[in-house]
């Protein structure tokens, strides 16, 4: 069964991503956290096949979050999402070898962040 | 109004209108665009944004035109961040050298009854005010390398301090009159400045400038700011001992400030390190002997203990 | 002082962090660098309430960049910035100023357009996820305190300012404006229904 980890700091947008998430396969497991620190604690007793990560989140902030993440959790795949697309934006999810998608959360938005992770 | 009437008027006013319909085609292209673009109108008639302007795709201008049509919004492309979006001349030798008009840009939505949505792109031509504002700019700059006065303490500034030296060394040389210099540096300045903070090293330092300028009374003397917390004065006509009374003047009204500073490893209060020398130029002398000494005799004042004046000597002294 | 539910909050704040994430994405466009916006806090205040946040009372001054919108709602929106922080933002999406004490007409035409593209931006967020048509005007500069800034409107007015704090980072700078909206009674209806209504469509 697949996991699916939905970090954000914003409740209306896990809400939107689980939503649209649960559209596509309602047979997945998703977990919540509002904060990146919260995401490492989750990681405790969840081990996500999928991460969905803000990138703009106060404290620990999406990009902090994901060696974290990927120390715990090698296999997992994880998504940056932000509005705010630009080169460098680009160039920081390369070099992490994550990808990343343009909010807002639509279901097409959510829909291609499950097919790239699907063709993996 | 009549429609001819309308007509004269878009073909007189002095910008560039182009206004475009709901897919981004062209369908008004003004008089002074054709002047300043070379295409004429009836080229233009009906033809998208994106075959027109093919560089142009997906940037500020056409974001701002998909706003004005899509949203209803009214967009402002500056000349300082856009400097010149569109392909525009001023006149024809400006075209054969590729030097493109500086532009202001205005994009505003139309909402007309019984009509789709339009917009209307309204382009000025600010070349003026552009040279206008580099004017202003090197005129501002040269203002500020000419300035003579430390804009923190009041006094002169290092520039004012070796132009009058250069002076007063010539003048030294034709009268063959003794030039002396001090030097003075702040006694743990920076220990001052971390613990009582910026604001109180800064106000420190005023009162200092202002103390050393209450004991000259000459009008060819001269104290300036020489760096962050270093003073020079330059004493004309000055030989050895007059300088020593000087120095020590100077010396004994920086300690009277008593300017409190527990963090001093010589005193409660700020003190003072003062460093003097003296010379009557002869034809081979430079100014840069006279600074050097005054340095040497500095850090034997530090050396010393600090709080002192120590007057240059050739001499090795002994311990 | 009028409030949101925990839900329509979290709404706003998104929706404006959609709206100041893409106007920095076209920001560093512009410069060339890396740029970010976020909006940490959203608050409903009165107008006396901001001009004394924003140091009127002091004399301090900030340089305000202007914009009307009507349609599904009506408000008067401003993008604010202490006006020696305005200064620096202009210097640094220039490249270099004149570094007087005022911006000079062309950087005052800079900021305008710095306002215009993130003033659209948040606004076109809002529009989009209420799914309302919005007009908006072109952006003017202004300078002065907070009073003079934000008594513009001129009439006297009891309505609320909904006010978003701006975190932006240039090139390792970092900078706190603000975007103010002045809401009347109306218009503060209106937002709060077409949230509802963003939400319900959501969860729909």
């Amino acid at each position: 069964m697949t996991t699916v980890l939905v970090v954000d700091d914003s409740k209306v947008s896990r809400l939107l991503s689980k939503q649209y998430i649960l559209n596509r396969h309602p047979d997945w497991a998703i977990a919540e956290a509002a904060s990146g620190e919260e995401a490492i604690d989750k990681l405790q007793t969840v081990t996500p096949d999928l991460v969905l990560l803000d990138l703009n989140m106060p404290g620990m902030g999406g990009l902090a979050a994901v060696e974290k993440i990927q120390a715990k959790c090698p296999t997992a795949h994880i998504t940056l999402l932000t509005a705010n697309v630009q080169d460098a934006t680009r160039d920081k999810a390369n070099a992490l070898g994550i990808g990343f998608a343009e909010k807002p959360i639509t279901e097409a938005c959510i829909d291609r962040i499950i097919a790239v992770f699907e063709n993996e | 109004m009549q429609l001819s009437l309308l007509q004269g008027v878009l073909k007189a006013v002095r910008a560039g209108i182009i206004v475009f319909d709901a897919e981004q085609r062209i369908v008004f292209w003004n008089q002074w665009m054709e002047q300043h673009s070379q295409m004429p109108a009836a080229d233009m008639q009906g033809k998208s944004f994106t075959d027109v302007f093919p560089d142009m795709v997906d940037g500020r201008t056409h974001v701002a035109i998909r706003a004005a049509l899509e949203n209803n919004f009214a967009s402002l492309l500056s000349q300082t961040l856009n400097k010149a979006p569109f392909p525009l001349y001023a006149n024809a030798a400006d075209v054969a050298n590729h030097v493109r008009m500086q532009q202001a840009v205005h994009v505003m939505p139309l909402e007309i009854a019984s009509l789709s949505r339009h917009c209307v792109v309204q382009i000025t031509d600010v070349s003026m005010a552009v040279s206008r504002e580099k004017k202003l700019r090197e005129l501002a700059s040269e203002l500020e390398s000419q300035t003579l006065v430390d804009g923190m303490t009041g006094i002169a500034n290092r520039r004012r301090f070796d132009l009058h030296l250069d002076d007063e060394f010539r003048r030294a040389k034709r009268n063959t009159s003794p030039l002396s210099l001090i030097m003075i540096d702040v006694d743990y300045f920076k220990d001052y400045n971390d613990n009582y903070g910026h604001q109180h090293g800064d106000q420190c330092l005023v009162q200092i400038a202002g103390a050393l300028s209450s004991v000259l009374n000459r009008s060819r003397d001269l104290v300036a700011r020489y760096g962050g917390e270093e003073f020079t004065v330059v004493l004309p006509d000055t030989n050895e001992d007059g300088a020593m009374q000087i120095a020590e003047a100077m010396r004994a009204e920086i300690e009277g400030l008593q300017i409190e500073h527990a963090y001093s490893g010589v005193a409660k209060f700020v003190t003072a390190s003062l460093g003097v020398s003296t010379l009557v130029p002869d034809h081979m002398s430079k100014t840069g002997t006279l600074i050097h000494a005054a340095d040497r005799a500095l850090y034997q004042a530090k050396r010393s203990g600090r709080n002192c004046v120590v007057m240059y000597s050739d001499k090795k002294k002994s311990e | 002082m009028f409030q949101l539910s925990e839900l329509q909050h979290d709404a706003l704040v998104e929706i404006f962090n959609l709206g100041v994430g893409r106007a920095a994405a076209a920001m560093s466009r512009i410069v060339g660098e890396e740029v970010s916006m976020s909006v940490p806090m959203i608050t409903f205040q009165s107008r006396a309430e901001v001009a004394k946040a924003l140091g009127s009372a002091e004399g301090r001054r900030i340089s305000a960049v202007a914009q009307h919108f009507e349609g599904a709602f009506h408000t008067e929106a401003f993008l604010m910035f202490p006006e020696e922080k305005s200064l620096e933002i202009v210097r640094l999406m220039v490249g270099q100023s004149l570094s007087l004490e005022e911006l000079s007409e062309m950087e005052q035409e800079a900021m305008s357009e710095i306002g215009n593209i993130i003033l659209n931006s948040c606004m076109g967020a809002f529009a989009n996820a209420a799914g309302k048509e919005l007009r908006g005007s072109l952006p003017t500069y202004h300078a002065g305190t907070g009073d003079d800034i934000l008594g513009l409107s001129g009439k006297e007015w009891d309505g609320v300012v909904l006010t978003l704090k701006i975190d932006f980072n240039i090139e390792r700078h970092h900078i706190y404006g603000y975007v103010a909206f002045l809401l009347d009674m109306p218009a503060l209806q209106d937002l709060q229904r077409y949230i509802d209504d963003y939400l319900a469509r959501l969860m729909g």
